[in-house]
């Protein structure tokens, strides 16, 4: 069980980045972090990951409070972030380095057959596509068994049909063991595709202004009109979490005002 | 239709391709040396057929037996033994101290603020201008002369390890923060090969001043090496001396960088070069 009681945190420059989350995430689940940028979603989950040490509140898993990178939390990145001058297997093998290495080799292979680079483990990064290397850093994060994996935007530097084909993935792998996965993006879709719950953040300072359940069957069809509904409900709780409809009124209404000055 | 076509069209290419780099292979190093062979062709024929009588500028055929001469009776050797081992002691001192200072400024943002400031009014300094001083201090064999191979040696280490360092990509220390690297598998593990090419770098900047800082150490007084051998041909008026003492400068400067380049090229089999996108 993941907690987060009040978590807050304020940067050096006096910018209060999140206020008050609290949150709690069950063994297995997937959980969506979306919101506008500049909402705190990615000092959440710095905060999670124990790369960031919150100002208030704290964040406890299964009774033990988290201030530093914890052994069962594994993160991956918005970019892959491999080690260039290790090979691919030495990337995937990097957190198992205090293992005999017999061991450390056979879960490797394994880990590389399981995200279909099996044929790529002697190569360098540079020789990767971009989906290739973000598989590659899924695997590396997998490997240690992680409880609690955590994914900053994971796919969104990366095309569509890519992007598609690995958040598939990434439900495929999470099925083998259901490690906790709580997952920050922008996009929509995605939120929808992989999360049982999303939670809709709003700025300034960043909390949490909305809980959207998204409990579809899985696997979820893109095309279902449940899947739609999901999304829009998101949509629409992003959206008055902005206070977007304010905001284009007062767009409009200096528009107007300029056009008037200008005759 | 497609697959026939695709056949034909590929074949082609790779085999001019093949021919292409079994072609630069061969010629682009010796279209390099047209010039210089050219130069040296022209200027011996020149003087075998009287246009000039290459006294002040030796012609390739006399300082080749100068070479020989040198060699025969043990000079080149003795020299050239005393010349590398002065680099040897100052290049290893030198660099001990850039790799040492330049590590651990590039890693505390207080000891640069400390040391660099006075590190760079030294690098200010033309290094020649110690001579007078180390001689004072050190006299006039070999200690000073090392000391001033070492200076010049340091600089180039010190600035290139220090910018290394304090340049190790953020987001890659973080993933070793991820994984719970301690403060010794963090070295070990990301900044050490972080840096290493830009290392590399360091040192064959630092050996080509070395070259250089052990010609002015040897001009400065000095019974034996490479460099007594330039300033004894100027006294003596031999011209194939100076000129062979120079080649040899050339040949072991380029034999000692290329030995610097090849015990690291295992190590940086992984770099994404600009250079590299040809050889695979």
């Amino acid at each position: 069980m993941l907690e987060l009681d009040r978590v807050g945190k304020v940067y050096g420059n006096g910018v209060r980045a999140l206020d008050g989350v609290s949150l709690s995430v069950g063994p297995g689940e997937i959980v969506a972090v979306v919101g506008g940028s500049g909402c705190g979603k990615s000092t959440l989950l710095r905060a999670i990951s124990g790369l960031d040490t919150p100002s208030q509140g704290r964040v406890v898993l299964d009774g033990v409070a988290i201030n530093a990178p914890h052994e069962k939390i594994g993160i991956i990145f918005q970019e892959p972030r491999l080690l260039p001058w290790l090979t691919v297997a030495g990337n995937v093998g990097f957190g198992l380095e205090d293992r005999p290495r017999a061991e450390r080799e056979r879960r490797v292979a394994e880990a590389l057959a399981r995200v279909g680079l099996s044929d790529k483990a002697a190569m360098w990064p540079r020789e990767l596509s971009g989906g290739q290397a973000q598989r590659v850093a899924i695997a590396r994060a997998l490997v240690p068994r992680p409880q609690v994996l955590l994914l900053d935007e994971p796919f969104s530097a990366l095309d569509a049909f890519t992007r598609a084909d690995l958040q598939d993935h990434l439900l495929d792998l999470w099925a083998d063991a259901r490690p906790t996965l709580v997952l920050v993006t922008h996009d929509v879709d995605e939120a929808v595709v992989l999360a049982d719950r999303v939670m809709v953040m709003c700025p300034r300072p960043g909390r949490i202004f909305d809980e959207i359940a998204a409990d579809l069957p899985r696997p979820r069809d893109r095309q279902s009109a449940a899947f739609d509904f999901a999304k829009r409900r998101v949509l629409a709780a992003l959206d008055r979490s902005l206070d977007r409809k304010k905001r284009v009124d007062e767009t409009m209404v200096t528009a107007n005002a300029g056009a008037a000055l200008w005759w | 239709m497609s697959l026939v076509q695709t056949g034909v069209t590929v074949e082609p290419a790779v085999e001019q391709s093949q021919r292409r780099s079994a072609l630069s292979r061969f010629a682009a190093p010796a279209l390099g040396l047209l010039l210089p062979l050219g130069l040296a062709l022209s200027w011996e024929l020149a003087v075998r057929f009287g246009l000039s009588d290459g006294r002040l500028v030796p012609p390739p055929s006399v300082i080749y037996a100068t070479f020989k001469e040198l060699a025969a009776t043990g000079e080149l050797q003795r020299h050239t033994l005393a010349t590398l081992l002065r680099v040897a002691a100052g290049f290893g001192f030198g660099v001990a101290a850039g790799t040492l200072l330049g590590a651990i400024t590039g890693y505390s943002a207080f000891i640069f603020r400390l040391l660099d400031p006075s590190l760079q009014a030294l690098r200010a300094i033309p290094s020649i201008a110690w001579v007078p001083l180390f001689i004072l201090w050190f006299g006039i064999f070999e200690a000073s002369k090392v000391t001033l191979i070492a200076v010049g040696v340091f600089f180039p280490v010190y600035l290139g390890v220090m910018g290394a360092v304090a340049s190790v990509d953020r987001k890659i220390v973080e993933v070793g923060r991820a994984f719970r690297l301690t403060g010794t598998q963090m070295v070990r593990r990301i900044l050490l090969p972080a840096v290493l090419p830009s290392y590399v770098v360091a040192l064959r900047s630092g050996l080509g001043l070395g070259w250089m800082f052990v010609v002015a150490a040897e001009f400065m007084g000095a019974s034996e090496g490479l460099g007594f051998l330039l300033v004894d041909g100027q006294q003596l008026g031999k011209p194939a001396q100076i000129v062979a003492a120079i080649v040899a400068f050339a040949l072991i400067g380029k034999i000692t960088d290329w030995m610097i380049v090849a015990a690291s090229a295992p190590f940086l089999r992984w770099e994404d070069r600009f250079g590299r996108t040809q050889e695979n």
